[in-house]
């Protein structure tokens, strides 16, 4: 029988990982994911959970560490916050590169300066583009599932990459929600153990990680991008077997929200989506032609995915919670992926960004019955104003 | 629109009553759901890390339906207020955001005459309500758990939070005593709570 309980999405992480029987985890604290760390440093002296537990000097030694455990044969886990996720950067490319499936845990938390411990997607957005899975949790729950979702993805030997498993800091990772946390032998059934393809191992010896001619390093790179065009059927049959097994409706890559017969849409991840889905449920209570689509991977980005589900819009507002300074549309990275999606479609939907959630801000009803209102008026008039809208702080929409 | 989110915010000293205060506030949530209600409980991100007596608050939050807007920092409008230790309210506005009619719950070994003389916008309180809670049970730090969402591990009530929340359930319709007592490890310390509270009705 599962087991109901209130837990923060720190808590849920790692109960996750308790249950995915990690077998080597290394920490630095920083908040708001620390809590992480305490729980599992609980569990390993309390003699639940058969783990090493190594304490790094900072968040690169961190990932030095759980790369070297992963590189030999061991389930790890890490994670951090904010700078402590920008520290350790150095590592992600030759985590990826290595094809070394280990798994960080980041509850988000706004970049310096100044010492902001807000949510913000900006840390681990900045990190997107090396060769991790990566996504939001919505709630603990999902924080809970997408654990075990991304070690069944990332160490399939069709896969083999590391995952950045995100949550919101504070929103997700600290204000406890209903959790169901089931039986080991359904997670044993879902997550084979842990097998890496070529371990490092004194009786049979292998280089990971050599000096290589710059000839040989194209064929590296196409490997890594290859996986992660490889990636979206293993997600899908992840997926599939985790609602099976433990009775979920997860959908792959982009869950839709009252999208029928819709004219307006948000896009969005995360926390602030669970707001948005009562304000779009209020709004069509008023007789709006509003709808929601939340992203449940940023990588692999699901482009065909996105494309159907925002084509049948007229209007879309991408609700960005990261920062993007200088880029083509002035704001947010998520315009720039949703835009890229839509380019070949005859047909595109007016899209526009909404920065909010920044430096750890509410996003409330209010704000989005704000953006509704800039997005009806872009319907009206068939365009948009601006690529990007600061919520909150304009003077006039 | 949804219905009513009914506020109430704990305040208590850093470290030494930081368990005592979210006990307060998951304590309320979990009997409150009891009897079907939707709720959540948290603690106040800014507070944290705490620091040794330093001020903090914890927020309990019930209603009727769905809480919609989970993703909050504080409780903005508290129609009650709990302070676990009574000199805050000398140096703390605790009242802040209350509208007229709200109900304030201080452990205290004072009489309510004496606590309203340090609350200079005591207008706002319908009731207060005062309880020793250290004559009951003690006054001992019980247990660091729980702390920055992490998960407790020993139990909700040991401390001085038993005999507050059944003053609370005293002096407020938010929560049974049964639904406490299912909840409450010192039940003893909860019920002489109940027992022992002084509520005085204002205005």
């Amino acid at each position: 029988m599962a087991k109901e309980m209130m837990l923060s999405g720190c808590a849920s992480s790692a109960q996750a990982a308790k249950m995915a029987k990690v077998e080597v985890i290394s920490s630095y604290p920083i908040r708001p994911y620390t809590a992480i760390m305490m729980e599992l440093s609980k569990m390993v002296a309390n003699g639940e959970l058969d783990a090493e537990f190594v304490h790094g000097e900072g968040e690169h030694g961190q990932l030095s560490i759980v790369l070297g455990a992963a590189a030999a044969g061991a389930r790890a886990l890490t994670g951090s916050s904010g700078v402590g996720v920008t520290y350790a950067f150095e590592n992600y490319s030759p985590i990826a590169g290595g094809r070394i499936p280990l798994q960080m845990m980041i509850a988000d938390r706004a970049l310096d300066p100044p010492g902001d411990f807000g949510s913000e997607h900006t840390d681990a957005m900045s990190c997107r583009d090396q060769g991790w899975l990566m996504g939001w949790a919505e709630t603990p729950q999902e924080a809970f599932d997408n654990c075990l979702i991304n070690y069944r993805v990332g160490e399939d030997h069709r896969v083999l990459l590391p995952q950045f498993v995100c949550q919101d800091g504070y929103f997700v990772s600290h204000i406890p929600g209903p959790v169901s946390l089931p039986e080991q032998s359904q997670v044993d059934e879902f997550l084979p153990p842990y097998n890496l393809p070529h371990p490092l191992d004194p009786k049979r010896p292998v280089s990971h990680g050599p000096q290589i001619r710059p000839d040989q390093g194209t064929i590296m790179d196409i490997q890594r991008a290859q996986a992660m065009l490889d990636a979206p059927a293993v997600i899908r049959e992840a997926i599939d077997d985790y609602n099976r097994i433990f009775g979920r409706k997860y959908a792959p890559f982009v869950e839709e929200y009252m999208t029928d017969d819709a004219e307006i849409a948000f896009f969005l991840m995360g926390a602030h989506t669970m707001t948005a889905r009562h304000a779009v449920r209020h709004l069509r209570a008023k007789g709006v032609k509003i709808g929601l689509v939340k992203l449940r991977f940023v990588r692999p980005w699901p482009t065909e995915e996105v494309a159907q589900a925002l084509s049948k819009f007229k209007a879309v507002g991408v609700v960005e919670t990261s920062t993007s300074y200088g880029g083509a549309m002035r704001g947010g990275n998520l315009l720039h992926e949703v835009r890229a999606s839509l380019y070949e479609l005859p047909q595109r939907p007016l899209t526009t960004s909404f920065m909010a959630g920044l430096g750890g801000e509410m996003v409330s009803l209010e704000d989005f019955y704000h953006m509704t209102e800039v997005l009806s008026k872009a319907v009206r008039e068939g365009k948009t104003k601006k690529t990007v809208y600061w919520v909150g702080f304009e003077a006039e929409d | 629109m949804a219905s009513k989110v009914h506020q109430v915010t704990v305040w208590a000293r850093g470290v030494v009553q930081d368990k005592e205060g979210r006990d307060i506030a998951n304590g309320l949530a979990r009997a409150a759901g009891q009897e079907g209600k939707f709720t959540q409980s948290f603690d106040n991100y800014v507070d944290l890390p705490d620091r040794v007596n330093v001020p903090l608050r914890k927020y309990a939050r019930i209603s009727d339906e769905e809480i919609e807007e989970r993703y909050e920092y504080e409780n903005l409008h508290p129609e009650v207020v709990i302070v676990a230790d009574a000199t805050i309210v000398k140096g703390i506005d605790v009242l802040r955001g209350m509208e007229k009619g709200g109900t304030l719950v201080v452990a205290t070994d004072r009489r309510p005459e004496d606590i309203l003389k340090f609350i200079p916008n005591r207008d706002l309180l319908g009731k207060i309500v005062c309880v020793d809670a250290k004559a009951i049970c003690g006054d001992r730090t019980v247990d660091f758990s729980g702390s920055e969402g992490g998960v407790d591990s020993v139990g909700i009530g040991q401390g001085i939070s038993a005999p507050i929340l059944g003053a609370l359930a005293r002096g407020s319709e938010l929560v049974k005593l049964d639904h406490l007592d299912a909840v409450v490890k010192n039940k003893d310390a909860l019920h002489k709570g109940h027992e022992q509270a002084v509520v005085k009705t204002l205005n």
